[in-house]
């Protein structure tokens, strides 16, 4: 209790405070970042592997974005959406068989070695290339990295790469992990995959499995003051809806990633000292996708296609499914990129009558009894939203005449089912938009993928003039050329539908009033953190 | 009628199968009440009940008219909970009447196997195999089945042990019945009284397995079931809790029913009984 004295003097400061931020209610904006603090927020899922330069995903850069840091960040600002890290200025050929990378100086590893190019040498040769599952289609031609000195890394690529996808590949694909940890020994079995070690703002502290991830300061950070927060600490919550009690009880002060359901955003906005952020997650778009297995007869049909498309109101999806937390889509690229959409396609409008004009044109006339053919229908089961849209989808074929059938799997017999074993006639997948449609968007209708590639045709689609396109544009080192090459790859995936785009989502985080500094980059919730704080 | 009135001299039964004929007539009349698909979409999502008379129950997060899924879904949790309990009991027969009639390494080995049933807990043993062969209506009643029938197989045969050494078995002996004829022909409908008396609890259980399974996510996706209804509920339940409410409401309806209805007629057994 003694702590509650009230002296006059504290009492004249406190009430002078207390008038001047009434006064200037703006400040709130520009305050200036508190220090310290511990800032405890929600993760579900529990990575087992930390290791970013391995796994690209989003469950992993939650959480190691925080200590292994990439060469760039993406920006809304930035030259080229781009801003520096751990590289300082990056620079194509014009032939497209190399980029020149200037890295930062005066940067140490948590365990106090110095950071050099030979570090970068070594994640991408030895690591992106060969081990990361992004990194692999990325990086396929990158041959040698000439290291002239301490902090020059050249990439040299043996085909012509276009220096546009390099640079939208560095926020995701280009983690810098140390040579000196991992050059010898097995990659994948290094311990600091579980335990990572970086130049990033925060080091790895301790994992308590079903309980948290602690994240503490690095003092020796590079960035001048950086970062604010003492500890970061992911309090492990799988059940969603525990995420917003748990917010409302101040146990956590952020919730990311969407942790707390959308239904339940409405109720929450209106919680004193909370806020509903919807920025911040511009760079990670996924997509609401309807996978098409070509090899069942009825829907190598294009018509029958273009009815399964005239048959889903997308506004219905947008509204009742994603509570208007989303965007209809129109085709592979998201409306939410600056570089590559256009809204230039043909388009499927909600109309059922015209639906079942094209399956009786196709032929699948209706049985007496109403159906015209039966299919299996696989939603993914990553989502809540995702398996939401599977009952949908079905009500909306049974409105055309198709009698869809719902097989449920867990994650692991859903990849198996569709990717592997090809056991669906449709599927509902959320494949993830990485600001480049080359990244991981052709993927998903060129042919001749091996079986058992997790989100890539294994549809059986197979059209030559889409995978000449997408070839072209792999090779096309002019920007605004690959640009235009996309836009038309944009138009033949919509006018040939190897998949149906519904919807586009991406995420929304909850905090308390307190934090700072948050949703200020397109990848925000998987940057690095180092200016966030905690205010009061 | 004698009988009827036996089985409803407690008000506990006359509740009991007032909730049950209520169940059973609204399972029946389903496809009258409600014709086409209960999933179908109705109207707005996440309408609250007793706001629009043409949804007097209020619609789920797609628009989905609950009544209509609330009697659809009582179709098929009745249909699970006796069509496995009828499975249970029929195999804890047959299995328990085989044991106790024969005796011996049979006996010794149907025991042992029930044993192993019965150290793993059932729920799991369901789990397992619903996850293991996929769900669909027929394997959640598989399910259920193999993991409910050792309790009948235990009563019977202590019955059947009793009964085996009984006059009238000895005299089919005597005549020369084939000993399966006896078993199953004279010993098995003379022990089957008490094992029909689980008959409640199982149903009871058999419809909780169920609803556990689907609120899993392990039921059948194609079906309404009151399991589901309330797993989908549990995402809106701090803003529209009536989705969870209402079927686990009806959930608690049934068992209820289900078990006042056995007790009384098993107390109508146990009068008729003792006054013989």
């Amino acid at each position: 209790m003694s702590e509650l004295t009230i002296s006059r003097r504290g009492l004249l400061a406190g009430s002078a405070l207390l008038l001047v931020s009434t006064a200037l209610p703006a400040i709130g904006f520009a305050q200036t970042p508190k220090k310290g603090g511990r800032l405890v927020l929600a993760a579900d899922s529990e990575p087992r592997n930390l290791n970013p330069a391995i796994v690209a995903s989003n469950g992993v850069f939650f959480i190691s974005s925080k200590i292994v840091e990439a060469l760039a960040e993406a920006s809304f600002d930035g030259k080229d959406g781009l801003q520096p890290r751990l590289a300082l200025s990056w620079e194509g050929a014009a032939d497209g068989l190399s980029v020149t990378f200037k890295l930062r100086d005066g940067v140490k590893w948590h365990d106090g070695k110095p950071f050099s190019s030979a570090d970068v040498a070594f994640s991408a040769l030895q690591i992106w290339k060969p081990l990361q599952n992004l990194g692999r289609t990325v990086f396929k031609d990158l041959e040698a990295v000439d290291t002239p000195d301490e902090l020059t890394a050249v990439f040299k690529f043996a085909k012509p790469t276009p220096f546009q996808l390099i640079r939208n590949a560095l926020p995701a694909l280009s983690s810098v992990v140390p040579k000196h940890l991992y050059e010898n020994g097995k990659i994948e079995d290094n311990p600091a995959n579980n335990a990572p070690v970086g130049t990033g703002p925060f080091k790895f502290a301790e994992y308590k499995a079903g309980q948290y991830y602690r994240l503490t300061r690095n003092d020796a950070y590079w960035g001048k003051d950086e970062p604010y927060l003492d500890e970061i600490v992911y309090q492990v919550l799988p059940d969603r809806t525990s995420a917003a009690a748990a917010l409302e009880a101040e146990e956590i002060q952020l919730a990311a990633f969407s942790a707390v359901p959308l239904a339940d955003l409405d109720r929450i906005s209106k919680v004193p000292g909370l806020k509903v952020i919807t920025k911040g997650y511009e760079g990670l778009t996924y997509q609401l996708v309807v996978e098409i297995n070509h090899r069942r007869k009825e829907l190598a049909d294009l018509k029958v296609r273009q009815a399964i498309a005239h048959a889903i109101d997308k506004d219905f999806v947008v509204k009742t499914i994603f509570l208007g937390y989303a965007a209809t889509a129109t085709g592979p690229v998201p409306k939410s990129d600056p570089q590559f959409y256009t809204a230039d396609v043909p388009t499927y409008p909600f109309d059922v009558a015209k639906a079942n004009a094209l399956l009786d044109e196709a032929g699948y006339k209706r049985a007496d009894d109403g159906k015209r053919f039966a299919l299996k229908l696989l939603p993914a089961p990553y989502f809540n939203e995702t398996k939401q849209f599977g009952d949908y989808l079905r009500q909306a074929l049974a409105a055309i005449g198709i009698d869809a059938e719902i097989v449920n799997n867990d994650s692991a017999a859903h990849i198996k089912a569709v990717y592997t074993d090809h056991a669906f006639d449709l599927a509902v997948g959320p494949p993830v938009f990485r600001g480049d449609p080359a990244i991981s968007t052709t993927i998903l209708v060129q042919s001749g993928i091996p079986d058992g590639v997790p989100f890539s045709n294994q549809g059986g689609y197979k059209n030559a003039d889409l995978d000449a396109l997408i070839v072209k544009a792999s090779e096309t080192l002019d920007t605004l050329a690959r640009t235009g090459l996309y836009k038309e790859f944009q138009k033949k995936v919509a006018a040939d539908l190897p998949l149906i785009n519904v919807a586009e989502w991406s995420f929304i985080s909850v905090a308390r009033d307190t934090v700072g500094n948050i949703a200020n980059n397109p990848r925000w919730a998987v940057s690095n953190w180092a200016d966030t704080y905690l205010a009061g | 009628m004698k009988r009827l009135r036996r089985l409803l001299h407690t008000p506990e039964a006359i509740a009991g199968a007032l909730i049950l004929a209520l169940l059973i007539a609204m399972a029946l009349a389903a496809p009258l009440l409600f014709p086409g698909d209960p999933q179908a979409i109705a109207g707005p999502a996440l309408l609250p009940p007793f706001r629009d008379w043409s949804l007097p129950l209020g619609t789920d997060r797609l628009g989905r008219d609950v009544l209509a899924e609330l009697v659809h879904g009582a179709r098929t949790s009745l249909a699970v909970g006796l069509a496995a309990a009828a499975a249970a009991l029929l195999i804890g027969a047959v299995v328990g009447t085989l044991a106790g009639f024969a005796g011996g390494l049979i006996d010794e080995v149907l025991m042992r196997m029930t044993d192993a049933f019965q150290t793993v807990p059932s729920f799991l043993l369901a789990l397992a195999f619903v996850s293991i062969v996929g769900p669909s209506l027929g394997v959640v009643v598989a399910a259920i089945a193999i993991s409910a029938w050792t309790g009948p197989a235990r009563v019977a045969r202590a019955e059947v042990l009793s009964i085996r050494e009984r006059d009238y078995v000895a005299g089919a002996r005597v005549i020369g019945m084939h000993p399966l004829g006896i078993a199953f022909r004279e010993v098995l409908p003379n022990a089957l009284p008490p094992v029909l008396a689980l008959s409640s609890v199982i149903v009871a259980a058999a419809i909780l397995t169920e609803a556990a399974l689907s609120f899993l996510g392990l039921g059948d996706p194609n079906r309404v079931t009151w399991g589901s209804m309330i797993a989908e509920g549990r995402t809106v339940l701090r803003t529209a809790p009536f989705l969870s409410i209402v079927p686990g409401v009806a959930l608690v309806l049934t068992v209820l029913g289900v078990y006042l209805a056995g007790e009384g007629v098993v107390e109508s057994t146990a009068v008729r009984r003792s006054l013989s």
